[in-house]
């Protein structure tokens, strides 16, 4: 593949060869000019493609001497050879070095590879595209007492000769693109599975208890997989390495998934389960499809998402029932309907033909979606949520069989594929596109599916449908109304099939309505006469007879309720409005979970007695499901809370609880826990939460409720508990904070000690107790840290306690829990934003800059996104220039080394400015505007000799075939970034313009010539110094681990990218030196030469 | 003189035993009797001459004439025993009084002299009487096994056992109250406590001691004290199990109560690594089947070397 493409480029250039390497994009720049996003957004998203390794383009080009222009001319082959170390990387690859006593593997040290989509070439140099596969050997020599896990099969282990290091050598023999590999090095445990003896288990020093917990579900998650897609598992292993301060919780790579750490759990822990397992077979999902299936661009990912999200789907399915399924569907269906209509649209499918662009105005200004480095990340959550929603469309469509045919189809090709070792051509099966998989839906289906797909993966936008209904009893007919909006941002149009179940007193009966341009109103004969006095059993969807009491119900209407697209076959809003009786009755007999969440939800604006007492039917039903009876609670307390003046009997579920969860003999004391059963277990936790929410007349919480509350912690008995109580009291500590009321506050007085409102008093020594005890008792995951630190923030809010931050920033330090920090940064976040503290904002920017965890790092931009000190629309006091220019470095310099904290640096912009000009800041920028207009043609003199100094520079080194540590050097001291100002700004101005010229001429030659000037990245190229092919060996990357000993990778060229028949040799060795430190910078037009 | 010193003490010790006599009746007897030896004491001084005597040395004397009694009756006591007769006979007394160095052939003639003063005799006062044991119910009669000349029961009382204790405090509200309450207090004490040894944080600014926080400090390592349990729920999941297995035993009886051994190994195994007893066993059978690479020694450095070379 690789070498053909290399020849490709090689006829086309003729003379270069291009290794596409390394993409640093906008780090390269200097902090851009114009602090306008608008501006920014097309520069980076230039920048990226300038770069884009599937585009054909990369960072470190490699010329080819003209004396071997003849061996390429006959197609032979080259070898290079790269020899580069990596100094302190800021990305790529992050170490976890606790700051104890004793050794590495005594600290349980560790690092791993991590990023956001393609990132490999922050760790070394490869063609970091999804859709360049090749096989490889990988060799890593670490310290005797750590384990280096990484792809494909282990093949041996052996020590170096002072018998102190040994080195792991590994194979992979299916080919696989750069962006799969990864790494993990550390003194891991090992656990071999019990139940399948090629997958093995990672995990920190004295994890191991929990690990053999954790994992002895995974293979029941392998056989599922592997019987749903009649295939096995494409790699001959499978490792699982579970790691401190991830990147993400789940990152999927060939054959091997990296995992928090945290997933980690014992038998005693209930909330944790499910999601670990979630995340396990979601991993493995991926595996399938995204690791060994890979893409062949970025607008093919949503393929890749889509079937690894749909069947984990159908995992879940089986493994939490139906329910669960429906409801998790549900659940996905709203976030990405919530987040389309909100911000405008995720587009699945993104073309890049210019016209195309016109039909779909960018959903999203401030960020371009052609490229997936540019995007936000929030936007690419949503992106996989939809893209599994859209392939359960198709599913629907085609039917289950069929769908499944086709993964297996994919998967049988490619593993045909993947055998060929010697016909890479054969392994551009292995990838797939968009056109692809629709192709062999038509082939197994035999179906249309088009309209679908131009619906809803050519388009963005959900749809948004408002129903109505009138019963007319003379024709006895429905006539339905189903208006739609599509103007708004965010929306489009809908026309086709639209599902509508309408229950009868006669039974329930299915239409398919066609939606068309212009039908609004459309005629539904009904199959019952009205009410009639017989008593008579209702038949139900299921098929199951129930009793109903119909007294509530209109006499002239045999409707009991009506569903909209009830099977969730749009991805749409459905608005409909119902009587609160059918409400009523859609949530006591409606079977589908969905409708009875519509119903709860609904219910709010209907506080009478009458769905008061179907809520609470509802609450105390052991067959219905649980998060259903769950969100009841919610629901009662709302409705409770509108009935306030006409509410009888005690608070709204409380005798519930009591009749549940409390003694028989003493009502005020619950019993001590047991929590076998799991859904009373949930129950039991969110009840008081809710009730928490109730309020008085006065709007403060009923003292019944809060004495109620205290009750449950002071009694609460876990000790004869089969499992930990910890998740159960986090939410008592939540409930006390639901319970918090706004103080009554008299002229601003200082809140104090003396003033402090009893019922506060209580609760505050309950938090006070709880937070202590678990300085000496921590609980898993410190979920009572958390729940506390929240407490405290909502009394801080409500004018309890002095707002003081404090508090908040001591847990948020590094070296608590990555949950703690989170929790305290949030709320240094709110006080940020209510207290306009400026001194806070810093101290969080400050930590975005330098805190070592990328989790939290990331975290901090995305809930100052979510909850910004100020919007663009507002004047506030922290709106300065200094932070304009602050967080502009921050995107344009500051954040090189991880895409997902560049965008979500932009998101924070956006939120915070807007797409234009940041209104703090003074004309005169604009100026410059002008000024880059008329300088785009001329490149402004005064960076031509610096340019040119590179080159000379450069051109000295490549001759001495020396490695290129020494010489970083000339360079560090004089591109400081922090220091640059107008000069640079030119700078980098010369480089838009010729980046934007670099799209429409993708492969000039010369790209770098300005590109290296102010990088601060973790890895650059340092240097090309000629290519050295040695007849026999395999070309051979080292890398230094700086704090592990070394590891050499070894690409292994048999039918690779680098795969030699009869290397020529080549003059001269190529070096490539990766500077982390953001001070070395690579030499201008170096790669040049 | 003498006389009214004697009075004068006898009527003291009247008054005393008067005043003792409503509280022990044995003292009043041995007051009386002393009394009396006190008269004979002072006869017997007026009958050699003395007109008066101090009252030191009449009780002087007093006490050796009781001592010198005394060690009669001892003495014949043991005579008479010597001989195994409880009752001492007249030559019991004789031979004391030989031992002690008595001539008793002087005795009759003195018991007989002219001189000699009679007193009156003491008052009968009666030998205070053992107060009566109370009686709890029936002695029991013997059983046939036992022969009748044995002695007696005793009191039923004496061997009787009638288990008395507190009423126990069996009202499920006052027992999970006071669990609770006292887990609290504890709770409260040891934080308060940690916080008053260490370093606190405060929510409010102006007083530092109403809701102390223990300082947060950071850890070195921190997920494992969030992801491990802590040791009182490794003790607790252990409890539970085997309390679990109680339940089972109970319901399903003796028969498992029997073999206590057994249940208790089986709860070790399930205990918290619950999946460890299968998973070494099926890799203690399957040691050799099992080829995973990491499970492979390291290999010596040499081979590589050849390969690099090659």
């Amino acid at each position: 593949m690789l070498t053909n493409k290399w020849c490709q480029v090689f006829k086309k250039t003729f003379g270069e060869i291009r290794v596409l390497l390394l993409s640093l994009a906008f780090s390269l720049l200097s902090p851009l000019p114009r602090r306008n996003l608008n501006y920014f957004s097309n520069a980076y998203a230039a920048a990226v493609s300038a770069v884009d390794p599937d585009a054909g383009n990369g960072e470190l080009c490699i010329k080819v001497p003209s004396e071997l222009w003849k061996h390429v001319d006959e197609l032979k082959v080259l070898k290079i050879h790269i020899n580069f170390s990596l100094d302190q990387p800021k990305g790529g690859l992050h170490f976890v070095v606790p700051s104890v006593e004793g050794s590495m593997a005594e600290r349980g040290a560790h690092v791993f590879s991590c990023g956001y989509q393609n990132s490999t070439r922050f760790w070394f140099p490869c063609v970091d595209s999804y859709s360049e596969l090749c096989t490889w050997k990988l060799e890593f020599t670490v310290d005797a007492a750590m384990v280096a896990v990484s792809n494909g099969d282990l093949v041996e282990t052996v020590y170096t000769h002072d018998m102190r290091k040994k080195t792991f050598h590994y194979m992979l023999t299916i080919p696989t693109s750069a962006s799969n590999i990864s790494l993990a090095i550390g003194p891991f445990e090992i656990l071999v599975d019990p139940y399948m003896h090629e997958v093995t288990h990672f995990c920190l020093p004295q994890l191991l208890p929990l690990l053999k917990h954790t994992t002895s579900y995974l293979h029941e998650v392998f056989e599922f997989y592997e019987e749903i897609l009649t295939c096995r598992y494409p790699y001959s292993c499978f490792k699982t390495v579970f790691i401190d301060e991830a990147y993400v919780e789940v990152a999927a790579y060939a054959s091997m998934s990296i995992f928090s750490t945290n997933l980690l759990h014992s038998a005693m822990i209930i909330d944790e389960t499910p999601l670990t397992r979630r995340c396990l077979a979601q991993s493995l999902a991926q595996q399938f499809f995204g690791c060994f299936i890979s893409r062949m661009s970025w607008s093919d990912e949503w393929v890749l998402k889509g079937i690894s999200g749909y069947i984990y789907g159908l995992w879940m399915k089986k493994t939490f029932g139906v329910n669960e399924y429906r409801h998790w569907i549900k659940e996905e269906l709203d976030k990405i309907v919530a987040y389309e209509l909100k911000t405008g649209g995720v587009l699945l499918h993104p073309m890049f033909g210019g016209g195309k662009e016109k039909d779909n105005p960018a959903p999203h200004p401030h960020f371009s979606i052609k490229h997936p480095h540019t995007l936000s990340w929030e936007y690419y959550t949503m992106f996989q949520c939809k893209a599994h929603l859209v392939m359960r469309l198709i599913e629907n469509r085609i039917s289950m069989e069929f769908m499944l045919q086709v993964f297996n189809k994919l998967l049988s090709l490619a593993s045909t594929a993947s055998s060929q070792k010697f016909q890479s051509h054969m392994w551009s099966q292995m990838l797939v596109s968009t056109s692809g998989f629709l192709k062999s839906i038509s082939n197994v289906s035999g179906k249309d599916i088009q309209p679908l797909i131009k619906q809803w993966v050519d388009q963005s936008g959900v749809v948004k449908f408002y129903g109505s209904f009138a019963f007319n009893r003379k024709r006895n007919v429905l006539e339905l109304e189903i208006k739609q909006d599509y103007t708004s941002p965010g929306t489009q149009k809908y026309v086709g099939p639209l599902k509508v179940t309408v229950q009868e007193l006669d039974g329930s009966f299915n239409h398919t309505l066609q939606i068309e341009e212009n039908s609004l109103k459309h005629d539904i004969p009904c199959h019952s006469k009205s009410r009639r006095n017989k008593k008579k059993k209702i038949p139900l969807m299921n098929g199951e007879e129930v009793d109903m009491d119909l007294s509530a119900m209109d006499a002239d209407s045999p409707l009991l309720w009506i569903r909209i697209d009830p099977d969730m076959a749009v991805l749409r809003k459905v608005d409909s409005e119902q009587a609160d009786f059918m409400w009523q009755y859609q949530l006591r007999y409606e079977r589908d979970v969905v409708a009875q969440q519509e119903a709860i939800s609904a219910l709010e604006r209907f506080p009478t007695p009458a769905s008061r007492l179907a809520l609470t039917d509802v609450l105390e039903q052991e067959q219905c499901f649980y998060r259903v009876r769950m969100a009841a609670c919610f629901c009662l307390a709302k409705i409770a809370n509108s009935m306030v003046s006409t509410w009888t009997g005690p608070p709204a579920m409380k005798s519930l609880f009591t009749r549940m969860f409390c003694c028989k003999t003493c009502p005020n004391i619950v019993k001590t826990n047991n929590f076998m059963s799991f859904q009373s277990y949930f129950l039991q936790k969110t009840m008081p939460v809710a009730m928490a929410l109730l309020r008085d007349v006065h709007n403060l919480c009923p003292k019944e409720v809060l004495t109620f509350i205290l009750d449950l912690i002071k009694y609460n008995d876990n000790r004869k508990n089969k499992f930990s109580d910890n998740y159960y009291r986090a939410e008592m500590i939540d409930a006390l904070a639901n319970s918090v009321t706004p103080a009554v506050s008299v002229n601003n007085e200082v809140r104090t000690l003396d003033n402090l409102n009893p019922d506060v008093r209580l609760i505050l020594e309950e938090i006070t107790r709880f937070l202590n005890m678990e300085k000496l008792l921590p609980s898993y995951r410190h979920t009572i840290t958390v729940s506390c630190l929240r407490a405290i923030r909502v009394l801080q809010k409500n004018g309890h306690v002095p707002s003081d931050p404090s508090l908040f920033k001591s847990y948020a330090e590094y070296g608590h829990f990555v949950d703690i920090r989170i929790a305290a940064l949030e709320a240094v976040v709110d006080y940020t934003k209510v207290d306009r503290s400026y001194e806070e904002l810093q101290w969080l920017l400050t930590m975005v800059q330098n805190d070592p965890v990328p989790y939290v790092r990331h975290k901090i931009l995305n809930m100052l996104t979510k909850n910004p000190p100020f919007t663009k629309s507002m004047e506030s006091p922290l709106c300065n220039e200094a932070l304009v220019d602050q967080l502009w470095k921050l995107m344009n310099s500051g954040t090189s080394h991880d895409w997902r904290l560049r965008c979500g640096a932009v998101d924070l912009y956006f939120t915070l400015f807007g797409l234009s000009r940041p209104s703090c800041l003074p004309l005169p920028e604009l100026g410059l505007v002008l000024n880059l207009k008329e300088k785009k043609a001329v490149l402004n003199p005064t960076i031509i000799p610096e340019a040119i100094a590179g080159n000379q520079e450069a051109a000295v080194n490549p001759s001495s075939h020396t490695q290129l540590v020494g010489f970083q050097n000339p360079f560090s001291s004089s591109q400081d970034e922090e220091e640059i100002d107008m000069d640079t700004v030119h700078d980098s101005q010369a480089f838009i313009s010729h980046h934007l010229n670099m799209l429409e001429r993708p492969s000039t030659p010369g790209l770098s010539k300005y590109r290296p000037a102010n990088s601060r990245s973790a890895l650059i190229p340092q240097h090309s110094a000629g290519c050295d092919g040695t007849p026999t060996t395999k070309p051979q990357w080292n890398m230094e681990l700086p704090r592990k000993g070394t590891a050499g990778l070894r690409r292994w060229g048999e039918g690779g990218p680098l795969r030699v028949a009869r290397p020529p040799r080549l003059q001269g060795s190529l070096g490539c030196g990766c500077a982390p430190d953001p001070s070395p910078v690579l030499p201008k037009g170096q790669l040049e030469r | 003189m003498a006389d009214a010193a004697a009075t004068a003490g006898a009527a003291g010790s009247g008054t005393r035993s008067g005043s003792k006599q409503s509280t022990n009746p044995a003292d009043n007897y041995h007051l009386a009797r002393r009394r009396t030896l006190q008269v004979v004491v002072s006869s017997l001084l007026t009958e050699a001459g003395f007109e008066s005597a101090e009252k030191a040395s009449v009780e002087t004397l007093t006490e050796m004439l009781q001592s010198y009694i005394s060690e009669i009756g001892r003495s014949a006591k043991s005579y008479c025993e010597h001989t195994a007769r409880t009752q001492p006979t007249l030559s019991d007394i004789v031979v004391t009084l030989v031992e002690m160095g008595f001539n008793v052939d002087t005795l009759p003639a003195y018991a007989k002299r002219s001189q000699r003063m009679v007193i009156t005799a003491p008052p009968v006062t009666n030998q205070p009487v053992a107060p009566k044991a109370l009686t709890a119910g029936q002695n029991r009669p013997h059983p046939p096994h036992i022969p009748s000349h044995f002695p007696e029961f005793p009191d039923p009382h004496t061997y009787i056992k009638t288990p008395t204790y507190r009423e126990p405090v069996s009202d499920y509200q006052v027992l999970r109250e006071k669990a609770a309450s006292q887990r609290r207090d504890v709770e409260r004490a040891l934080t308060r406590f940690m916080a008053k040894t260490g370093e606190t944080q405060s929510l409010f600014k102006d007083d530092v001691s109403t809701f102390p926080l223990i300082a947060a400090r950071p850890f070195t390592i921190p997920y494992l004290t969030a992801l491990l349990p802590s040791e009182l729920e490794m003790q607790q999941m252990e409890e539970t199990d085997s309390s679990e297995q109680d339940e089972q035993t109970d319901t399903e009886n003796l028969p498992l109560h029997i073999s206590p051994d057994d249940s208790g190994a089986e709860k070790e195994n399930t205990s918290v690594l619950q999946q460890n007893p299968s998973l070494s066993g099926s890799r203690n059978g399957e040691e050799s089947i099992i080829d995973n690479p990491y499970l492979r020694p390291v290999k010596k450095p040499k081979i590589r070397r050849k390969k690099s070379l090659s």
